[in-house]
């Protein structure tokens, strides 16, 4: 769901950030402690956005974004009324501040660990992640600025932590070579054409197992795959995915462009394998005879 | 390349404004503009729709219960951590 924060106009930091591989390099922020001012600035230059501007959605996608502010959260605070709630995070004492923490922040539990399960790979690997991450956001809390997006904080934590612990430790050749990677798929990508999928594969997508398309993300590139993700599945805006991974917001953009151009292109052999293979054959003739024509 | 220029004149700008429009990333004349288009569109309508799809399936997969132990790992772990002061 989208988050229901005040959208304020914003700028955008023009960083030099081309694709590829700077998505996690960024200094070792510390997690959280100064979200939404760590942003990296690294040139002058600046592009204004103003999200005022901007609308929600259609229509019924819109009704869903509402049913969901309006649906009642499992420990019961909504984040609009967080947002209206005056808290003097100065003079709080120490038990109400973990009160509060445990009240607010402890709902998202299960996502994170949705999210931690895109990053670790395995069950184990995402509890440790979900607990450290809860650990340093419980130990930044009195930083945190009530009526801010507090899962979008979270969120941010757990990239973090990810970042600062597991990802120094695994040696994954994947993530070794990830720019070699993405050249090897997007070069893929587009012998596949994007736009090769027809009606009849959508009606088989719908019907892959959840072990497919679970794998079909993994494959992804992680800086793409995480973008995805946040996008897709928990619905966050991309300004807010912008502060998540620390990346400016043109980066959030392409990655999105890139990764869901690749995560289509997997799904659609998963969906081959299972034996929609004639779809996507008389699919590849259409194409492959539009390119004729089109010489 | 798609026969349909309706949305910007190759794939990649079509999938860029479906995309936009599902992230709720458009001004509301440009919003009213690729839903008057993919209404009367087949060829882009069907992105649209694949591209739903895929979310739709996405999510699906994704949504997953932590284990029944962490929640309470991560009480257990935070009552030990004294809390910094503001």
């Amino acid at each position: 769901m989208r988050s229901p924060t005040r959208m304020r106009p914003f700028v955008v930091p023009e960083t030099d950030a081309s694709e590829g591989g700077n998505a996690f390099s960024g200094p070792d922020v510390v997690a959280g402690p100064d979200y939404g001012t760590a942003r990296r600035r690294t040139r002058s230059a600046t592009i204004k956005v103003d999200l005022n501007a901007m609308s929600t959605v259609d229509p019924a996608l819109q009704a869903a974004q509402e049913d969901a502010a309006n649906g009642i959260p499992k420990t019961g605070t909504s984040p609009a009324a967080e947002a209206a709630e005056d808290i003097d995070v100065g003079s709080e004492s120490a038990e109400a501040r973990r009160a509060r923490f445990e009240r607010d922040a402890m709902q998202y539990v299960d996502q994170l660990y949705s999210a931690a399960m895109r990053m670790a790979r395995n069950p184990a690997d995402a509890e440790d992640l979900v607990q450290e991450a809860y650990t340093k956001a419980f130990s930044a809390f009195h930083q945190y600025k009530p009526g801010t997006n507090l899962k979008a904080w979270l969120y941010r934590i757990l990239t973090n932590t990810y970042i600062n612990l597991y990802r120094k430790r695994q040696r994954e050749p994947l993530q070794s070579n990830s720019d070699t990677i993405e050249d090897w798929q997007l070069a893929r990508a587009e012998s596949h054409t994007s736009s090769g999928l027809r009606s009849a594969e959508a009606e088989a997508l719908d019907h892959l197992p959840d072990s497919d398309v679970k794998r079909a993300l993994q494959a992804i590139p992680e800086e793409f795959r995480l973008a995805v993700y946040f996008a897709d599945v928990e619905g966050f805006a991309y300004k807010e995915i912008s502060d998540i991974m620390n990346t400016p917001i043109g980066t959030v953009m392409s990655r999105l462009h890139r990764g869901r151009k690749m995560l289509r292109d997997e799904l659609a052999d998963y969906a081959a394998d299972r034996g929609f293979k004639a779809a996507a054959d008389a699919t590849a003739a259409t194409e492959s005879n539009k390119q004729e024509n089109g010489k | 390349m798609s026969d349909c220029q309706g949305l910007g004149d190759c794939d990649d700008t079509r999938m860029q404004r479906i995309y936009e429009y599902l992230d709720g990333a458009l001004t509301r004349s440009d919003l009213a503009e690729i839903k008057h288009h993919l209404d009367e569109c087949p060829e882009c309508a069907q992105q649209y729709d694949l591209e739903c799809v895929i979310r739709k399936v996405v999510k699906r997969s994704c949504t997953e219960a932590a284990p029944e132990n962490l929640k309470n790992a991560i009480l257990q772990r935070i009552h030990t951590i004294r809390p910094v002061d503001a």
